[in-house]
């Protein structure tokens, strides 16, 4: 990038990271409040029961407690759910699984909200609940919910598959599994709400969508949305983790009970139980291909378990679904994916969204294929690559980004050649290997994306970014005050990010989908430059030039006789008429009708992709069967880079979520039907379990609709990871494991 | 249950309050004193590292601390960290070098590396990996995290 850019690409420092840094940041469960008082969740020890009775006097008589509240305490509406209104704020008669909240217990001290929570006696009938989510769809089990056990289905196809299969001189077919993992995000997920005298509920959230918790509460409490206060406090990390309103609800109808201040705040192990998670789902996946390695067809039928409330599994699998054939040209597909209800924890948005689980069978099977044709995997993914112009199966015209493939197999080419010459520590095995991936951005067609962020120029010259949607911490009010500064030509020091509150804050829409700084980026140029017109409207008309005859630079307003008008003075003496100096802009992700497939389910297609590859170097153990990730580099296409640091930050946490979902995180049920509900058992990456010998390479093909060429990163760079890792292993050792975590016991056991 | 009275140093100042036996240091920093640097990522198991604060010149998980165990000890926890607005090398090195993002674990991170470095002003790569190996991360990948350390680390006097 030879242009000379005023902020853009340069390594900007955090404007949060002093409040972090010094301990000063407030999350949610920092805020002092005067009289707060605190809640506690009584939740089912079952995974599946009919509520037969509660009682809630024994705790309620204990001093210090001030309300005990079940369903029946719930105002307004007692369902809530993104996709599907399937969730009960409080349990209503059933209880669907471990953990889910069936009462809450306000008291003025958090030792009396926990002690006298264990008072509330709830009697349960225990009904026979059902885990895998084929068994959930069989006939004759369990009845989950009223229209059954299936949350969503999809059944896309493209081509003829019969024909495309009797094509073929060599057909692949296995089955993958992939287990249910935790965002688990540092902070555990909270919410703090007062009821004011006024009659306005304040509630403090950490969460990706304070517009959509306001509807929720609003809802909940049957209260005008007006009446809702949403604010956002600093996130803990959120991974989609936090598109979960059941806290936010919960605090609310507690302060609203209480006519005060209360605050709930879930242990890890209720985050573990209660809070969604990624998607378990076991794929079934056959594919052909002919001798010269050209892909033909590809079917999979795929079973994944959303749980006991869909949360966003339906979307989830629709992304899935659409990602199932990768970064690749296939003629003739056929994808059958079910996501089923189960007893299980719910499963919802978590970074990947579904593409991690579709691309570790997917990137595994064509390392399978390419053995079967002693064929190199570069070379077979070489051959069927997407091109630009290519049609995916969706009927999507692939844009000019995928030219960011061939430059990924070029890079990883090279580098597996150097990877190869480096020597084994003694005793260990050695294996590379690769994975491509595709990570759409947006959240489908049909879906209303709608993003409007405002700034203004405020008296003292400072640009205030009032961002409509929440930084989840990955840094989106940095790249936010960039590109407003970039596209003010202002130094990003005065560019500052104002925090959310739906009463003074545009809808910006939920933070997620790979999309924040193309959907905020785009509304802030198109805002500053309308900021620039309003600027020099004002300043026709307060120095008496004629219009056409002002200019503006760098912060100023140039006058025909040369003289020059700071904005700030201008922004002064608009405040001085009553009158803010700002301006408002809203983004529409873009699906033109044109050239998307209109045929296809809500949500889907996408329609803009982004693409990278990793490529590790494994030493196994092949005594114990341990797996040791050595060397790692991930090459991701970005569009065009506005934090360098923010990209690689993004990289460097994704790619290492990425290894614990490669090679130790899952949280079955274990003895006694009890889920793995702790850092003790559930083991995420430490410094320890990252490679020492890690490279990031970020590519920067412009995406035509991007702001200053900008993509998405905050997703992808975790999904080629696993099956690049599983790739690694069966080049070392000749084992293929089909299903993750590959833990030591599967390398071993084969 | 009876209260116990401690009397211990805190970033300098010398506190004295009676408090519930089984609480301990983290509950005590957080809900008592008001500060709410140290963190609960955990449930109060040790696994997490985000209570992370300095007892006595060691790094300790002050949600497995009883509060009648600070009795006498001195206790520096992030807030006494940056004196009058001034950042520590610590902290200035991961503003600078973009190792914070969600922020959460951040607090226990930057003791548990100052304590390190009390101990090992020098440390290698794996020195620090090691030595922050009880601090999770799940925002960073603690790429940075490591290279902030070694830049704080290298620009301390050498010996
Ligand atoms: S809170 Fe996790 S170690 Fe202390
Ligand atoms: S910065 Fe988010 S957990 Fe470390």
């Amino acid at each position: 990038m030879t242009e000379e850019t005023l902020t853009l690409g340069k390594s900007e420092l955090r404007k949060d990271a002093w409040d972090k840094v010094t301990g000063a940041a407030q999350y949610v469960a920092d805020i002092p409040l005067t009289d707060l008082c605190h809640a506690v969740i009584v939740r089912s020890p079952l995974h599946y029961g009919r509520i037969l009775g509660i009682n809630k006097s024994a705790a309620q008589n204990i001093p210090g407690v001030l309300r005990v509240l079940a369903a029946e305490d719930i105002p307004g509406n007692k369902i809530f759910g993104p996709l599907l209104q399937d969730q009960p704020s409080l349990a209503i008669d059933i209880v669907r699984h471990l953990g889910e909240p069936v009462a809450i217990v306000i008291a003025d001290n958090l030792e009396t909200a926990r002690m006298a929570s264990e008072l509330v006696k709830v009697e349960y009938e225990p009904l026979e609940p059902v885990f895998d989510p084929g068994q959930s769809l069989k006939p004759g089990g369990p009845r989950l919910h009223p229209e059954g056990n299936l949350a969503a289905q999809f059944d896309i196809q493209d081509g003829d598959i019969e024909a495309g299969f009797a094509e073929a001189d060599v057909v692949l077919e296995n089955t993958f599994s992939v287990p249910r993992i935790s965002p688990a995000y540092m902070e555990p997920e909270n919410s703090l709400a007062r009821w004011n005298e006024d009659g306005l509920i304040t509630v403090w959230v950490s969460s990706q969508h304070p517009f959509t918790d306001q509807v929720f509460i609003a809802d909940a409490l049957d209260l005008p949305v007006e009446k809702v206060q949403v604010k956002s406090a600093v996130i803990g990390g959120a991974f989609g983790g936090k598109e979960d309103s059941s806290l936010a609800i919960l605090a609310a109808l507690s302060a609203w009970a209480v006519r005060g201040a209360v605050r709930i705040v879930n242990t890890r192990n209720e985050s573990f139980l209660a809070h969604p998670k990624r998607h378990p789902a076991l794929i079934k996946m056959k594919l052909g291909a002919k001798r010269d390695g050209t892909l033909v067809a590809l079917r999979a039928m795929s079973h994944m378990d959303t749980g006991a409330y869909a949360s966003y599994g339906p979307a989830v699998g629709i992304i899935f679904t659409e990602t199932l054939a990768g970064s690749y040209r296939i003629p003739n597909v056929h994808f059958e994916t079910f996501v089923a209800y189960t007893n299980s924890p719910l499963s919802g948005a978590m970074r990947g969204f579904g593409s991690p689980q579709s691309h570790f069978a997917l990137e595994s099977m064509l390392d399978m294929l390419a053995a079967e044709l002693d064929m190199h995997p570069l070379a077979l993914r070489r051959k069927n690559m997407l091109r630009p112009g290519d049609k995916m199966f969706t009927g999507v015209v692939v844009n000019d980004t995928a030219n960011s493939l061939p430059i990924c197999l070029d890079q990883a080419e090279a580098i597996i050649k150097r990877f190869s010459q480096i020597e084994p520590a003694p005793g260990k095995t050695v294996g590379v290997g690769m994975a491509l991936a595709a990570q759409s951005m947006g959240l489908g067609a049909k879906v209303p994306d709608d993003s409007t962020h405002r700034l203004e120029w405020s008296p003292d010259g400072d640009v205030y970014v009032h961002l409509g949607s929440p930084d989840m911490g990955q840094g989106l009010a940095m790249a936010a005050e960039q590109v407003t500064a970039e596209a003010l030509g202002l130094p990003y020091e005065v560019v500052k990010t104002i925090p959310l509150d739906t009463l003074t804050s545009p809808n910006g829409n939920v933070t997620c989908a790979s999309r924040m700084t193309y959907m905020v980026g785009n509304a802030l140029i198109d805002a500053a430059d309308r900021l620039i017109q309003q600027l020099l409207d004002e300043a026709a008309r307060m120095m008496n030039f004629p219009r056409e005859q002002l200019s503006y630079q760098v912060g100023r307003v140039v006058c025909p006789d040369g003289q020059k008008v700071d904005a700030a003075e201008i922004a002064s003496r608009v405040a001085d008429d009553g009158r803010t100096l700002q301006c408002e802009s809203t983004f529409s992700f873009p699906y033109p009708e044109e050239t998307t497939p209109q045929h296809l389910p809500i949500g889907m297609p996408h329609v803009i992709f982004c693409f990278g590859a990793q490529i590790v170097r494994v030493e196994v153990d092949p005594e114990i069967g341990n797996v040791d990730v050595t060397h790692l580099v991930a090459i991701h296409d970005v569009g065009r880079v506005i934090s360098k640091p923010a990209v690689e930050g993004q990289i460097e946490g994704a790619v290492a979520t990425g290894l614990g979902y490669a090679l130790y995180e899952e949280m079955p049920l274990k003895e006694h039907q009890q889920w793995v509900d702790s850092f003790t058992e559930y083991l995420i990456p430490t410094t320890k379990d990252v490679p020492l010998n890690y490279e990031i390479i970020i590519l920067e093909v412009p995406e035509a609709s991007g702001p200053y060429g900008a993509k998405g990163i905050g997703e992808i760079p975790l999904v080629p990871t696993a099956p690049a890792v599983a790739n690694a292993v069966y080049d070392a050792v000749g084992v293929r494991v089909k299903s993750l975590p590959l833990t030591p016991e599967k390398l071993i056991k084969i | 249950m009876k209260s116990i009275q401690a009397t211990f140093e805190i970033n300098g100042h010398e506190v004295t309050l009676s408090s519930a036996p089984n609480r301990t240091l983290l509950e005590v920093l957080r809900q008592d004193l008001g500060l709410t640097g140290a963190k609960d990522a955990c449930g109060g198991e040790g696994e997490c590292g985000a209570c992370t604060v300095i007892m006595d010149g060691k790094a300790v998980n002050s949600c497995l601390v009883f509060i009648g165990q600070v009795q006498g000890c001195s206790i520096e926890t992030i807030e006494g960290l940056s004196g009058n607005g001034d950042l520590h090398p610590l902290q200035r090195a991961f503003v600078e070098v973009g190792a914070v993002q969600c922020g959460y674990c951040t607090p226990g991170v930057i003791m548990a590396s100052k304590a390190l470095l009390n101990e090992n002003p020098h440390p290698s790569d794996e020195d620090i990996r090691e030595g922050l190996s009880g601090n999770l991360c799940r925002c960073t990948g603690y790429v940075k995290i490591v290279d902030a350390v070694r830049i704080a680390a290298e620009q301390q006097p050498r010996r």
